[in-house]
């Protein structure tokens, strides 16, 4: 864990380059939209998980690549020492460094769009319930297409039928909330698939780089 | 005969042949029978006149689609736990059976949809589970055609299909209570009155007639995905130029 954050720390771009694209796809909806301030308030939730998916999605998607190329996956793979705790930590960091960002800076956001205080406590926890499940899913899709040399749109296209339920489940909780119901069910929801992906997801992830490592 | 025998390349290859044909002449006797059941001998609909017998194709596409998904995962399943190498052909076969079928189900939806909704499409619950049902079929298979190594991206798709799998409930549901969140009154509007017995039992025939289709193609696509891989083998040449 040090060491995997000590990587993430050395290059602090990395924290900044999946913010920076997160305010730069935020921005280009008004852009697009026109500055119609019911309209975008209407579907500034949506809008806001759009951008995180695909946030998500551009840092997953190489995510073994590196550490595959110098052969330390193999060489984990090979180790005695138990990989799966090294695997959940790398998710784990990997979240710190991609999707917290996002979360803290959600504020800000909602002065920008105007979005109510309620609703806008409602998006940071889906987003902070959320996007862990989204990073282990996209990492998952990542150690699927380790075995191929080039994978840039192929893992988006394997991995977003996986994100439809988080997705439904959070746009619906926001929505909920906009319109004064309660919106406990859907967090509950959200909770539950979190507590059965992360858990089972570095075994999963263990089974699929070795289907990808030894050909 | 065990079954280790049928599980062989070589086995299965050489004795299929026969029954492949005899198969396809099979399905399509079984087939025009039915389309003429359906067509012409069960009745007319009260609500949606004739337009409704497109559903003695769409409804067992749909019900494929589903079916073919299971299997497929089931096949991955196998090859990957016991590595039997005729199932590594089934799984990914029945990928793109399994895709064709979800876009006849798609399409034949769509066009029945026209008349007796007045559109193509609305994003009711199960259109878009069968949607995305389609791109996971579609993600197994890009995945499949992407690796150069077919052994190990049989490997891959199939882990794919099993998680799918167990994910394909999860997204029916969510998509289900999504969609009676939006639209709720719609949905009972488009609920279908109960099937007479009289169109039931053409539509099971054909559900029927599908599943010896779908058997039918998945041997000859076994045949060829064998051909595929032992091309090069010995046995292979001495049999074909036999």
């Amino acid at each position: 864990m040090h060491k995997e954050l000590q990587v993430y720390f050395r290059n602090l771009n990395n924290i900044f380059l999946p913010l920076i694209f997160f305010f730069l796809i935020i921005s280009i909806f008004p852009l697009v939209l026109g500055p119609d301030k019911l309209l975008l308030n209407k579907i500034i939730p949506g809008v806001i998980w759009i951008t995180a998916i695909l946030t998500t999605l551009l840092s997953s998607n190489n995510f073994f690549r590196d550490d595959f190329n110098n052969g330390i996956i193999e060489t984990y793979l090979t180790s005695e020492k138990s990989i799966e705790l090294v695997l959940f930590l790398k998710i784990v960091s990997c979240w710190i460094f991609t999707c917290l960002p996002i979360i803290v800076f959600i504020p800000l956001v909602s002065i920008l769009f105007e979005i109510p205080f309620k609703n806008s406590i409602t998006i940071l926890f889906t987003l902070l319930i959320g996007t862990p499940i989204l990073i282990s899913i996209g990492i998952f899709g990542s150690a699927l297409t380790l075995g191929l040399s080039k994978n840039n749109i192929l893992t988006p296209i394997i991995i977003i039928p996986f994100y439809i339920p988080v997705l439904i489940f959070s746009a619906s909780a926001i929505e909920s909330v906009s319109s004064g119901l309660p919106y406990d069910l859907q967090i509950y929801v959200l909770l539950a698939i979190l507590i059965f992906v992360v858990p089972i997801m570095p075994y999963l992830l263990k089974y699929t780089l070795e289907l990808s490592v030894n050909n | 005969m065990n079954i280790s025998k049928i599980a062989n390349l070589k086995f299965f290859y050489i004795n299929t042949k026969k029954i492949s044909f005899f198969l396809s002449i099979v399905t399509l006797f079984l087939f025009s029978f039915g389309i003429y059941w359906g067509l012409f001998v069960a009745p007319a609909d009260y609500l949606q006149g004739e337009s409704y017998r497109i559903m003695y194709v769409h409804v067992p596409a749909a019900w494929l689609s589903l079916q073919v998904y299971i299997i497929m995962a089931i096949a991955g399943f196998i090859a990957l736990i016991w590595k039997v190498k005729i199932m590594e052909i089934v799984s990914i076969q029945c990928a793109s059976i399994g895709a064709y079928f979800t876009l006849i189900a798609l399409v034949t939806g769509m066009i029945w949809g026209k008349p007796t909704w007045g559109t193509y499409w609305v994003w009711d619950a199960r259109l878009t589970s069968e949607l995305i049902l389609l791109f996971l079929y579609i993600g197994i298979l890009v995945l499949y055609s992407a690796f150069n190594d077919k052994r190990q991206a049989v490997k891959i798709t199939s882990l794919l299909a099993i998680i799918g799998l167990i994910n394909i409930p999860i997204i029916h549901y969510s998509v289900e209570w999504w969609n009676t969140l939006h639209q709720g009154p719609t949905v009972t509007k488009f609920e279908r009155p109960s099937v007479h017995i009289t169109m039931l039992i053409p539509l099971l025939y054909m559900l029927f007639v599908f599943n010896i289709y779908f058997l039918t193609v998945l041997i000859k696509r076994i045949r060829f995905g064998i051909f595929q891989r032992e091309k090069n083998s010995k046995w292979m040449e001495d049999y074909l130029n036999d």
